[in-house]
This record gives C-alpha cells, structure tokens and sequence, in this order.
C-alpha cells in the first residue's frame, strides 16, 4: 500500500495547458475522486499517474520514490478503462491471468490466483466462456479482478460507470465501495458525476481548467465551496449564487439583494470574516435545500418562474431580479408558478464569495 | 349461400403479391440475364470445349467443336502432361516463398509505422510507390537491374570488393530467384498497407491494459495485436496467395518463362499452350483445373486458419 504525492505537476499540449501546477497527496489506502467537468484535466492527471503521459514538469511520487521516469509497465498500477478493454478475443480465465502470465508466474500458483479471484468477485461461472457477449457488470468485474490479480498497492479507474445506465450505476456504485474497502488499495477515481465522487470517495478533489480548485471530504466540499466554482459544481441543484451588497444595518451586517429585497442578518463569524477582508460586492450563497416559504411577507421576494416535480422533492424555480434561484422543497409546498413568494435562506447556510475572485469568505 | 365469407380484399391482397413478386422478376431479369452471361455462359463454354479437340485452326467455330469430340482425353492428357506438372510445382514454390516474405516484410514495415519517426509521411508515399508500378514496367525495370552488367551486379562488386558479374537471369536458379525478388519488392507494399490497416484498428485502450498488466512489447505483439488482427491477416494471406498464384506479366518480361522453362510457372506455360500451339480445347480443360483447385484449396485454406487462430486463442 502506498500514498500518491503529486508535486507541482504540469501538462502541456501544445499551447494548451492541461494541468496547471498541481499539489495533490493522496493518503496510503484511501479513496480518492477526481472530480470536474469535462476537459477539465481529470483524467490527464489520472494519465500520468499511470504513466502513460509524461508532466511537462513536476514530480509523481508513489510513497517516498520518484516514479517520474518508471515506464507504465513497470509501475505496477491497476487501471480500469472506461470501456474496460477487456481482451475480449479471451476467454475470463485468460483475461484475469494476464498480469501474472506476462510477469511469467508458475502455472499452479496462477490457477490458484484466478480461482480465488473469480471465487471472490463471483465470477466463477463464467470463468471458461469467452469475454466478448458478457453483461457490463461482469466485464466490469473482469476489468477489476484483471487488475486486482497482481495486488497493485495503487488503483486508478477512468469513470468506469459512464456507460451504465442509471439504475445499474447505483447498484455498481455500492458494489465498487464495498470492494475497496475489500482490497483496501489507495485508489484514484476520475468522474464528472459528483453523486459517484460524493458517495464513494474519502476525500474528493475538484478540478476545473487545469486547476485544482479544493480538495476536501465530501462534506466539507459540499458545507465549505472554496470558490463559485466548487459551489456550484457541488449539489444537484447546485448552489444558488446570488450579486448583493453588505450594508450596515442596526449594527449587524446584511446583504442587499436589489429586487429580492434585504437578506436576514448575517450570523456573527461571516459578518466579522466580511468585516475583516472589507468586502463590499459579493456572491450571496446558499444550497436550495436551505431555503423555507417565510410565514409573513418578511425575507426574499422572488417571482415562482416554475414548479418542477421530481416525485420525491419539488423543485421551485425563481427569478431574483434576473438571476434564477432553485429551491428544494416538500411536496406539499404552497407555491405557484406566477405568483410572488417570500422565501428565507437559514442564515447557518448562507456563504459569501468575493466578486472579484470568486474565493470565499471565510473567518480564520 | 355458404356462411363463410371471404374477408373483403383477401383475394385482391393475393394477386397484389403475386403481381408483385412477377414485377420484381421483371425488373431484375435484365441483371440476371447479365450476370449468367457473365458467369455462367464462359464457364460452360469453356466446360464444352475442354471435351474436345478443338482448335480455332480447324477452322471451325467453336459451337461446332461437337465434331471434334474426345471426351475426357484432355484431363487424361494433363494428368500425365510433366510440363505442367513442373510448371505447377514452380508455382507453388514462388508462393511458398514469396507470399511467407511479403507477410513478414510488410507486417515488419507496418509495425515501425505505429511508431513516429521523423519523415514518416515521406516513407510511407515511398513505400507505396512499387504498388502503383505497371507490373510490365517492374518486369522491364528488373530485367534491366540483372543484366550481367546492370547495376545488381554493380552494387555487389562494390560490397565485396571483387567483381561480379552474375548472369542472373540465364542461370536457372538465379532466375527464379530474380523473379521472386522482382514479386516481393513489388506486393510487399499491398501487404504492408493491409497489414497497417489492422495494426491501427487494434485499440489502444487494449494495448494500453496490457501494458499496465506488465506484458512487454513482444508479449503485447502476439497475445493482444496478432489476435486482433486475425481476420486482415487472413484476407492478406488470401489475397496475395491467389495473386501469387496467376503470377505472370512481370515474370514474362524478365524471362519469358527461360532459360529453357527454368521459370515457366502455370500462367506462362498456358499462354504458350494458348500462343504457339493454338490446342484451346486442352486449355480449357487446364483452365477448369486450376479453377476448380484453387477454389477448393483456398476455401479449405481459409477454414483451417480461422479454426486455428481461435484455438491460439484459448
């Protein structure tokens, strides 16, 4: 078992910069997500892990060894492609004692190797049929025990769950989780699918343009975005960001929302962390789950463009002057589309962000 | 009046069928016409006349041939015929030769364009051109090249210092071998670019798996590329092979079959047949052998490299 650092890592393509200058340790055992829309250099830092692209610049350390200029056949990680390229011209038997034929294992000790890993990943039946007309799930678990046989200290999977249809990922989901924690190998998982990130990672890092944005527990990615980025990024519905103005009111600290009207008072450490940095314009945040129909005409005003339902929750759409808002609400929610509503965001949940940068504002 | 009655517009859908299918024939008869006449009206032709003695200096047409029949004396006369059966042993050692080196050539040449180096583009225009080479041409170009004097001769003289000059193409081995040399620098290129075609259409994510599972290059080449390209292999092997087999035009200008018959293979030994002694009915009954050999030797050919392919596999 083994830890990744990533020390000031660099891509380039031409002129196009694919990662820009990345720090990133992954801890020894653990489930690490890469997360980010696409092209936003996930799985070219994925690549180089693996070593099948060279950084521009910068180091890759397995443990406390350079592995920079150790050539992919060597480093010994597992990797599972998006398509799994499964050999499918084998049959599964010869597919899972691939690694231990190329690395000229005895005969006896791979048979006994793919029998245990057949046996555990349940792939027993199919172990002489021929790999081609196989179910996702198995070529998937082909593609895992193929890679898992030669007990690599470190796992890579490339969005393995992006050709499964909706209802089979969730299965696949706890079904991946449940055999990391079995194999108990550090593993990199790239996505642009944060439900996946949020659900199985210990910790996920989000990237956007190169850049890596935050890196964080799922919680404290979804509580604590460090930018606009990550705020909207994270959540479905993401985080509502709306343009205010901090005024003074009576002492406390508010926002200034134009047509939506005043925000309650900010809690005490935000209106002293936006007191210390002097913020004036900035991002009024908070997750549509936060957000509760006012009994009176007191909080937010904002126009009911649309009511979305979802079965279980009822999606609310706003209009704040321009900027739309969603709300997550009950099903029995007392809202219209066309009329008027006053809406509170509970001020534990509001986050303020720099207009100029984006960055949050946060107290020490 | 009987209870039953027919559905409204049965009898009508009937006849719009059976109107229909007669169309269809309609429309197609002309293509099918052609087609047998094409196919099948030369087959039988030639089938008639390698029944008898004919000759077009008989004077006769052909559709009288009739009168000159002799039943199966033709085949008789072939299966004891030495010439040919010389002729078709030549044949087959050009084959076992040349279509084995043009394979491994070209599949070598194919395997250094998956890498890039530096004026690929070129090389690989270069590489094609012998391909687009009249094969007359490459028999005159060749011919020229093993004159004792020529510069085959030249470039050995200067390789070892001693001077050469080898009668290549009126010595009876090395004219066989001048003729192989003159085939393979000619349909390598074919082989190579079939041979491409399958390496590129191997995927990288499979190439990449094994080379992540620890598999080095030779170890990728056999068990994930050769695999993969099983089925472009076969069709190169099969092509070549059939081509190989009517070799001629290029073998006919550099020797003309000689010295004496050193490099008479099949197809020369018929245009002979065909040219000097005008006996076109033994022809036809030659032509109606190779035919039916080949067909029969391929198709068995092609059946077996698959089965064995797969069997590798397992």
């Amino acid at each position: 078992m083994t830890s990744i650092r990533l020390d000031t890592l660099t891509k380039k393509f031409g002129a196009f910069s694919a990662i820009r200058t990345m720090d990133l340790e992954v801890h020894d055992g653990e489930f690490m997500a890469l997360l980010g829309p696409s092209g936003c250099g996930k799985s070219t830092t994925m690549n180089i892990i693996a070593g099948m692209e060279r950084p521009t610049s910068g180091r890759v350390l397995f443990g406390d060894r350079d592995i920079s200029n150790v050539p992919m056949t060597r480093r010994g990680v597992g990797f599972v492609f998006q398509n799994y390229a499964i050999f499918t011209h084998m049959t599964v038997r010869q597919n899972l004692a691939y690694g231990l034929k190329a690395r000229g294992t005895a005969g006896a000790e791979t048979d006994r190797r793919v029998g245990a890993i057949a046996d555990f990943l349940q792939l027993t039946p199919f172990l002489d049929q021929p790999s081609a007309k196989l179910s996702v799930n198995i070529l998937q678990r082909i593609a895992i025990g193929r890679s898992a046989i030669v007990e690599p200290s470190i796992f890579l999977l490339d969005e393995p769950l992006s050709n499964v249809d909706a209802a089979f990922r969730a299965v696949m989901r706890t079904e991946l989780k449940h055999l990391q924690r079995q194999f108990r190998q550090t593993m990199v998982y790239v996505t642009h699918d944060q439900l996946e990130a949020m659900t199985m990672a210990d910790r996920i890092a989000v990237m956007d343009h190169g850049v890596l944005q935050q890196v964080g527990t799922p919680l404290e990615v979804y509580n604590n975005p460090v930018n606009i980025f990550v705020a909207r990024f994270i959540g479905s519905p993401g985080m509502n960001l709306l343009p205010a103005t901090l005024v003074e009111l009576g002492g406390r600290l508010h926002a200034d929302l134009g047509k939506a009207g005043l925000s309650r008072a900010l809690t005490a450490p935000l209106a002293a962390a936006a007191r210390g940095q002097k913020s004036r314009d900035v991002w009024f945040g908070f997750r549509p789950e936060e957000l509760s129909v006012a009994a009176d005409t007191a909080g937010l005003t904002l126009a009911v463009t649309f009511i979305e339902r979802i079965g279980s929750r009822t999606i609310a759409h706003f209009d704040a002057g321009g900027v739309a808002v969603k709300g997550v609400f009950e099903n029995d929610v007392a809202l219209q589309a066309g009329s008027t509503a006053h809406v509170v965001a509970q001020e534990q949940s509001v986050r303020l962000f720099d207009r100029a940068t984006g960055q949050a504002i946060v107290g020490d | 009046m009987s209870g039953v009655t027919e559905a409204p517009g049965a009898a009508e859908a009937g006849d719009d069928a059976r109107a229909s299918r007669k169309l269809g024939l309609y429309l197609t008869l002309p293509a099918q016409l052609l087609v047998l006449f094409i196919a099948v009206f030369p087959l039988l032709m030639q089938l008639y006349i390698s029944l008898t003695g004919w000759s077009p200096l008989t004077g006769m047409g052909w559709w009288n041939a009739w009168s000159l029949w002799n039943s199966f004396q033709n085949y008789v006369e072939l299966a004891v015929d030495n010439r040919w059966w010389s002729a078709l042993l030549r044949t087959l050692l050009v084959m076992v030769v040349c279509v084995p080196a043009e394979f491994l050539l070209g599949l070598g040449l194919a395997t250094l364009f998956m890498d890039n180096f530096y004026g690929k583009r070129a090389f690989y225009s270069i590489l094609l051109m012998p391909m687009m080479v009249v094969p007359a041409v490459a028999g005159y170009m060749f011919f020229m090249l093993f004159q004792s004097g020529g510069p085959v001769n030249d470039l050995l003289s200067t390789l070892s210092g001693q001077n050469i000059a080898i009668a290549w193409l009126s010595n009876p081995s090395l004219a066989m071998v001048a003729v192989m040399v003159a085939d393979i620098w000619q349909w390598t290129p074919l082989m190579f670019l079939i041979l491409l075609a399958g390496l590129v259409g191997v995927q990288e994510d499979q190439l990449k798996a094994a080379t992540l599972l620890g598999a080095n290059w030779r170890q990728r080449f056999v068990t994930i590329m050769l695999p993969r390209m099983k089925t472009i292999i076969i069709i190169a092997l099969a092509i070549r092979t059939i081509e190989n087999f009517k070799i001629f035009d290029t073998l006919y200008i550099m020797t003309g079959g000689g010295p004496g018959v050193a490099t008479e293979t099949i197809s020369v030994y018929i245009y002979k047949l065909i040219t000097n002694d005008l006996n076109w009915g033994y022809v036809a009954a030659i032509a109606l052998v190779i035919l039916l050999t080949l067909s029969v030797a391929l198709g068995i050919a092609i059946s077996r490299m698959g089965k064995a392919s797969t069997e590798v596999t397992k």
